[in-house]
């Protein structure tokens, strides 16, 4: 009998479990690591009319103009926040669909405020835009 | 019993295995972290452009950095107006006036640093350009940090 013991002993050895730990704990980091996932990203195209072209004075009906200088907006030469901005192309948009938009920035506006202006005009389907700079 | 291990040692490969995966692992961390973009450039939401899949972007595009301090970079090279026209014209001789021209420009630039690369793009023939936005924050990045 304690011999039957004694071999059922060597049958069975003690698992050894730190491989297996280590292997776990990789995995874990290996996950960890590839599931950060990127930002995705958009693009806004636009026109940038040559420097030397003069920017167009006349302003016929189917031409949006949006000034952007470092205090915010201006519509077609009215000073306005970023929403009623959004309000008034919005309106725009649904009588002039193919409406040339002239966006034009002073130097020392921020960027920021480009991009709103590029993102609203995609919202809106409008695609015909030009960015000038004074 | 104790001269037979002697004679025949078993080759424990587990800890072979793990330096093995360490490295791997180091190589692919390390390998993600060697980008050709500036990464202090944080961009404005653009939730309604277009989607924009690296992968699909043709070998011709050109991506243009410009951080917050309008310091304009391609690659994580610092450049000005008349180089990246250079750069431009080069391309333009290649491919034709019709290739994608990336602006990746910070929220906080003044437009200044923005003109002066489309300015540089036009001189050299390209009237098409894209400002890269965020449609979508998946990283946990915040606008500012």
């Amino acid at each position: 009998m304690a011999m039957k013991s004694n071999r059922k002993e060597q049958e069975q050895p003690k698992l050894d479990m730190t491989p297996m730990i280590d292997v776990v704990f990789e995995l874990m980091i290996f996950f960890v690591v590839t599931l950060k996932q990127d930002d995705i990203f958009s693009r806004l195209n636009a026109n940038r009319p040559a420097p030397n072209q003069n920017k167009p004075t006349d302003s016929p009906s189917d031409q949006i103009k949006i000034d952007i200088g470092p205090g915010g907006f201006v519509l077609n030469g009215r000073g306005m926040s970023k929403k009623d901005l959004r309000a008034n192309l919005k309106s725009l948009s649904a009588t002039s669909k193919n409406a040339t938009v002239l966006i034009s920035c002073t130097m020392d506006s921020p960027h920021m405020f480009l991009i709103e202006a590029l993102d609203m005009c995609h919202e809106y389907r409008m695609e015909n835009l030009s960015i000038f700079s004074m | 019993m104790a001269t037979k291990t002697h004679e025949n040692p078993e080759l424990d490969m587990t800890p072979m295995i793990d330096v093995v995966f360490e490295l791997i692992i180091f190589f692919v961390v390390t390998l993600k972290m060697a980008t050709d973009k500036d990464e202090t450039v944080r961009l404005e939401d653009g939730k309604h452009g277009i989607i924009l899949t690296p992968e699909e972007l043709p070998p011709s595009h050109i991506t243009i950095d410009i951080a917050k301090n309008g310091r304009i970079s391609m690659s994580n090279v610092t450049m000005h107006g008349p180089e990246i026209t250079q750069k431009i014209k080069q391309r333009v001789v290649k491919y034709g006036t019709d290739f994608p021209v990336l602006i990746r420009a910070d929220w906080r630039c003044k437009h200044a640093a923005v003109a002066e690369v489309m300015n540089a793009c036009t001189a050299g023939g390209v009237w098409k350009i894209s400002f890269v936005a965020v449609q979508e924050r998946k990283s946990g990045q915040k606008k500012t940090d």
